[in-house]
Parts: C-alpha cells; sequence; structure tokens
C-alpha cells in the first residue's frame, strides 16, 4: 500500500531552497527556503502568497527552467533536471508565438513529439473546442483577446498532454468579468481532463474557488505557511453558488487572514 | 412609432478605376507632379539658361535620343541586365553569409563581443575604400565587383538580425523548452520567424548600399553595366549619356524597392501584428 501512495504522488518537493545571486551588491538574495510539498494525481493545488516571496521562482525552478542546488523535485518519480514535456506550463505573459495561428500554436508540443499531421489535427480540434476557440482556428494571436490568448496557451499546454500543469498567474493580465469565466472554464477542463494542476495566485478568491488545496508561503524566503484544504465538490463550482457556499467562503477567508499575516509583517 | 434613424452610410465613391484611383491615393499624383515641375525645370535650364547645353546639362529630349541610339544598338538591355545581375548575386552571397552570421552573434553574447569592435572596424571602411586592395588582388575583373557587393550588404544584414534575435523575447524560447524542444527546433520555429522582420529590414536596407556599391565598383573596376557606362562615356564628354545612366540608377532602384523590397518587409511585419509591440 505505501508503494500504491508514493504513486500517486505525482509531484514531490523535498527541501528545496533558492539564492539568487546578486551581480551588484554582492549579497544574495534568498529566495526560497526550505519548501516541501506533494501534490497528488488529478488534485489542483493552489499556490498563494504574498509579492516577491518566490511563487515565480519555485515555477521556473519546477518548470527545469531556473537549476537549483539545494533540495529535490520529483515529478512522477523522476528527479527534475531541465525542461521536458512531462510539466506543462503556462505563463503569466502571453508566451504563444505570434507568428503561428491558433491551431498551429495548439499543436506545437505535438509538432515537437513528431505526431503525425492527422492524428495531431484531430487532436488540436478536440482542444480547440475544450478551449471555446471553435472558428477562430486560423487566426493569429494579434487577431485574439487577451482572454482568447491565454487560452490558446491553456490549450497548446493540455495538448502536449503533460503529467503535471504548471500555471502562474495565468489570468492576472486580464479583464475581472473574463476572468471569471476561465475560472470556471479552467474548473470545468481540470474536471474533463483530470489533471494534476499546481496553480500559482495572487488572488485569494482564485486560489479558494480552484483548488482542492491551497498552499500558503510566506514573505520572502518563501517557505510553506500553511495548507488550506477546501471541501466544494468540483462539480459545484461556479461562481454564483459559491460566494454562498460556507465550504468556499469559510476557505476563503482562512486563506486571507494566513495571507493577510505576511503581508501585515512586510509592512509593520 | 419611434424609430432610430440609423446614421446615413458613408457615400461610397463609384470607383470606376480603382487602379488608379489606388495609385493616386499612394502619392502617386504628387509624384507625378514633382516629376513633370521637374522635366520643366531641366527643359527650362537646358534650353534657356545653360550655355552649351550638350556639353553641361543636355535636354531631357536629348537624353531620350541618346538612349533611343543605344537602345537600338542593344547595349543599354545588355548594361541593365549585368548590373542587376551582379547586385542579385552579390547581395544574395551577402545574404547567404551574413543571415547565419547575425544569427550566431545574436544568440551567443561572447561570440558577438568577440567580434563586435572587428565588425565596427569594417564598417566604418565602405566598400569603394576597400576597392583598391580587392582590385590588386582580382584586377579589373566581375570577382571583384561582387565581393564588393557582398561586403557591402554583410553589415547592415549582420547587425539587424543581431538585433532582431536578441529582441526576441526569452519567454517564447521557454514556453518551447517546456514542450520539449530541441535546440534546432527552438531555431527554427522561434528565433528564424520571429528575427524575420530583421531580416526584411536588413535585407533592404543591405541591397539599397549594395545598389550604390555596384555603380561605384563598375566604375572603377567592371568592364560592362550602367557604372562603367557612365564613367566611361563622362571621359569621352557623352554627357546626355551619363545623365541616362544616373536616371535610370535611380528609377531602377525604386521600382526594386518599391515593388519587391518594401512588400516583403511590410508583409512579414503586418500579417504577424508585430507592428503593435
Ligand atoms: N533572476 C533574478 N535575479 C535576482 N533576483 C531575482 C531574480 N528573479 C527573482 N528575484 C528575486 O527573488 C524574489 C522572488 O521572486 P519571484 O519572482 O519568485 O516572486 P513572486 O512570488 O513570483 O512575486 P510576484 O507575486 O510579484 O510575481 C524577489 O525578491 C525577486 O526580486
Ligand atoms: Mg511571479
Amino acid at each position: 500500500m505505501e508503494g500504491n501512495a508514493v504513486m500517486r504522488e505525482k509531484l514531490i518537493v523535498e527541501g528545496l531552497s533558492h539564492h539568487y545571486p546578486d551581480e551588484y551588491t554582492g549579497m544574495d538574495i534568498h529566495a526560497l527556503d526550505n519548501v516541501n510539498l506533494k501534490v497528488t494525481e488529478g488534485e489542483f493545488a493552489a499556490v498563494v502568497g504574498p509579492s516577491g516571496c518566490g511563487k515565480t521562482t519555485l515555477l521556473n525552478i519546477l518548470a527545469g527552467l531556473l537549476p537549483h542546488k539545494v533540495g529535490s523535485v520529483r515529478v512522477d518519480g523522476h528527479e527534475v533536471k531541465g525542461p521536458g514535456p512531462d510539466r506543462g506550463v503556462v505563463f503569466q505573459e502571453h508566451a504563444i508565438l505570434p507568428w503561428r495561428t491558433v491551431e498551429r500554436n495548439i499543436g506545437h508540443g505535438l509538432e515537437i513529439q513528431g505526431l503525425p499531421a492527422p492524428e495531431r489535427k484531430r487532436r488540436v480540434q478536440e482542444f480547440v473546442d475544450l478551449v471555446g476557440l471553435t472558428g477562430f482556428e486560423n487566426r493569429y494571436p494579434h487577431e485574439l483577446s487577451g482572454g482568447m490568448k491565454q487560452r490558446v496557451a491553456l490549450a497548446r499546454t493540455l495538448c502536449a498532454n503533460p503529467v503535471v500543469m504548471l500555471m502562474d498567474e495565468p489570468f492576472a493580465a486580464v479583464d475581472a468579468q473574463t476572468r471569471i469565466t476561465l475560472q470556471e472554464e479552467l474548473n470545468r477542463i481540470a474536471i474533463a481532463t483530470r489533471k494534476t494542476i499546481l496553480f500559482i495566485t495572487h488572488n485569494v478568491d482564485e486560489a479558494a474557488f480552484l483548488g482542492d488545496r491551497c498552499f500558503i508561503f510566506t514573505r520572502r524566503p518563501g517557505k510553506l505557511k500553511a495548507t488550506v484544504k477546501i471541501n466544494l465538490p468540483r462539480e459545484s463550482r461556479v461562481w454564483k453558488n459559491a460566494v454562498a457556499d460556507p465550504a468556499f467562503t469559510g476557505a476563503r477567508d482562512e486563506i486571507l487572514s494566513l495571507v493577510r499575516e505576511e503581508v501585515r509583517d512586510d509592512d509593520g | 412609432m419611434t424609430t432610430v434613424s440609423a446614421p446615413a452610410a458613408p457615400a461610397r465613391r463609384d470607383r470606376k478605376h480603382p487602379r488608379l484611383h489606388r495609385f493616386l491615393h499612394q502619392g502617386g499624383l504628387e509624384l507625378a507632379c514633382v516629376l513633370l515641375g521637374g522635366l520643366a525645370l531641366w527643359s527650362f535650364l537646358s534650353h534657356v539658361v545653360i550655355p552649351r547645353p550638350d556639353r553641361y546639362l543636355p535636354s531631357p529630349g536629348s537624353v531620350v535620343f541618346s538612349s533611343a541610339d543605344m537602345l537600338w544598338k542593344g547595349l543599354l538591355p545588355d548594361f541593365v541586365t549585368n548590373t542587376v545581375w551582379r547586385l542579385l548575386i552579390g547581395s544574395g552571397l551577402g545574404l547567404g553569409v551574413g543571415i547565419p552570421f547575425g544569427i550566431l552573434l545574436g544568440l551567443n553574447r561572447t561570440v558577438s563581443d568577440m567580434f563586435y569592435p572587428i565588425l565596427n572596424f569594417f564598417q566604418s571602411i565602405s566598400g569603394i575604400a576597400l576597392l583598391p586592395i580587392v582590385m590588386i588582388w582580382w584586377g579589373t575583373s566581375e570577382q571583384t565587383v561582387i565581393f564588393v557587393i557582398l561586403y557591402t550588404v554583410l553589415f547592415p544584414i549582420s547587425f539587424n538580425v543581431l538585433v532582431g534575435v536578441r529582441s526576441i523575447p526569452r519567454i517564447y524560447i521557454n514556453a518551447l523548452r517546456t514542450l520539449g524542444a530541441s535546440r534546432l527546433q527552438i531555431a527554427r520555429d522561434v528565433i528564424l520567424p520571429g528575427a524575420l522582420p530583421s531580416i526584411a529590414t536588413g535585407a533592404r536596407l543591405g541591397i539599397g548600399f549594395g545598389w550604390r556599391a555596384v555603380i561605384a565598383g563598375e566604375m572603377l573596376a567592371g568592364q560592362r553595366g550602367l557604372g562603367w557606362m557612365i564613367f566611361t562615356a563622362q571621359q569621352v564628354d557623352l554627357t546626355a549619356q551619363v545623365i541616362l545612366g544616373m536616371t535610370l540608377i535611380g528609377i531602377m532602384w525604386i521600382v526594386l524597392d518599391r515593388y519587391l523590397l518594401r512588400p516583403l518587409e511590410a508583409d512579414t511585419i503586418q500579417r504577424w501584428g508585430l507592428v503593435q509591440r
């Protein structure tokens, strides 16, 4: 049973610390301090923490874009040594290629994997439909709204079928109205694809609405401060209902007060 | 009943001649006016003001006459083809060397830091200043002229591509790395298309410099071509031919630039909406 439990942990972070060297002052910036966390298969894990606490640093390390010296990061049992298709990333900024159409952006991962064109086309269409971009297949990114661009980025990552999805404030740059829609859609997509997701955000409401669990980080150097479980069935997560549901509001208030402590300490 | 009257649709002017309309709209009218004005002034100077116009400033009429003469003998088309061929070959080689070189410089700081002073040194030596040494090597040959064009095209294209590659957002490369792309795939899918607008700009600039270099090269080291033509015409006081050559050089550049290079540049930039960045 023990072995089985280990296999179900898709992402394991142990004793992870990170320092950035500062070339000008010679002093280094301690960004992450002894971070330990686990995300199980199919789980939606939200990460919140004050600005500059090292969330993006964590994500870049998990993605393999930033090498780590202290601690270990394992995805599906394998130590992370660099970027790889087992970890899909949705960045905060628009990272889709302006010279590729929606369709070709979404299928880019499959193209890299060398999937034959007819099979690729079928898979791409599936994800175009999933994120609601049907009819926009042949548009270029500059012809899309900010929200639509993030849908493309999301579909591109999903389409490559990673073991773990890493998302860094993907909705921070869109307007409030679009954000609400995108959050509900991401929830629907997470149910449909049963992906394991680590989702970083500033937004406490967003974390409580989307997450099965929420990791709260301290201010810099970031460490895990607390974990809050959100006992709200995924299927019933719609904003209209959530705002009146004690399972949601209770978790949100708890996360909020934990985050506030960090921000207030920072001010005082 | 209350009805909201729709704003009147703007009256669409009946366009019977869309081509003419577009031509006039894209500054064709101004161009025509300037040209006609210029011709009138030139005629006036030549006929009324300047003494011995055949020696100093032949009238448009006699320039056209001299061109008819050369057309008749088949010399002019020959010279034009010569010059254009040299430009194409020299520029082609220059772009062929300069684009990969610029990409290499753009990708690798160490390499670009190493090459930068050398590049800067040679950039200050124009193609014409290089001619004497090349003529010592290869004499007045085709090779000499083409080498000078290649040399001239090389710098603007390399520098432009270097800057183009450097300005590709890092996030595009990172996104592709997380999709599992190899270095080669990143070069093909991000670096090359990302640098394309600057490749187009650099090519246009480079070929512009190259066009001047062909003419200069032909004057000193050519045995045929437009540059050679005006240079030799000067030596025997065929002023009409000199002016004819100059005019052709200018007109051919306008045509090349407007109908080939500029659309090429605009296409890559506009289609991807890169202009808005
Ligand atoms: N490349 C770098 N070099 C040096 N310091 C860095 C670098 N990147 C980040 N830092 C510093 O490390 C700390 C953590 O940065 P990080 O971007 O991970 O924070 P964050 O939690 O994502 O912040 P935000 O919520 O504002 O996005 C910050 O103090 C930042 O200034
Ligand atoms: Mg961040």
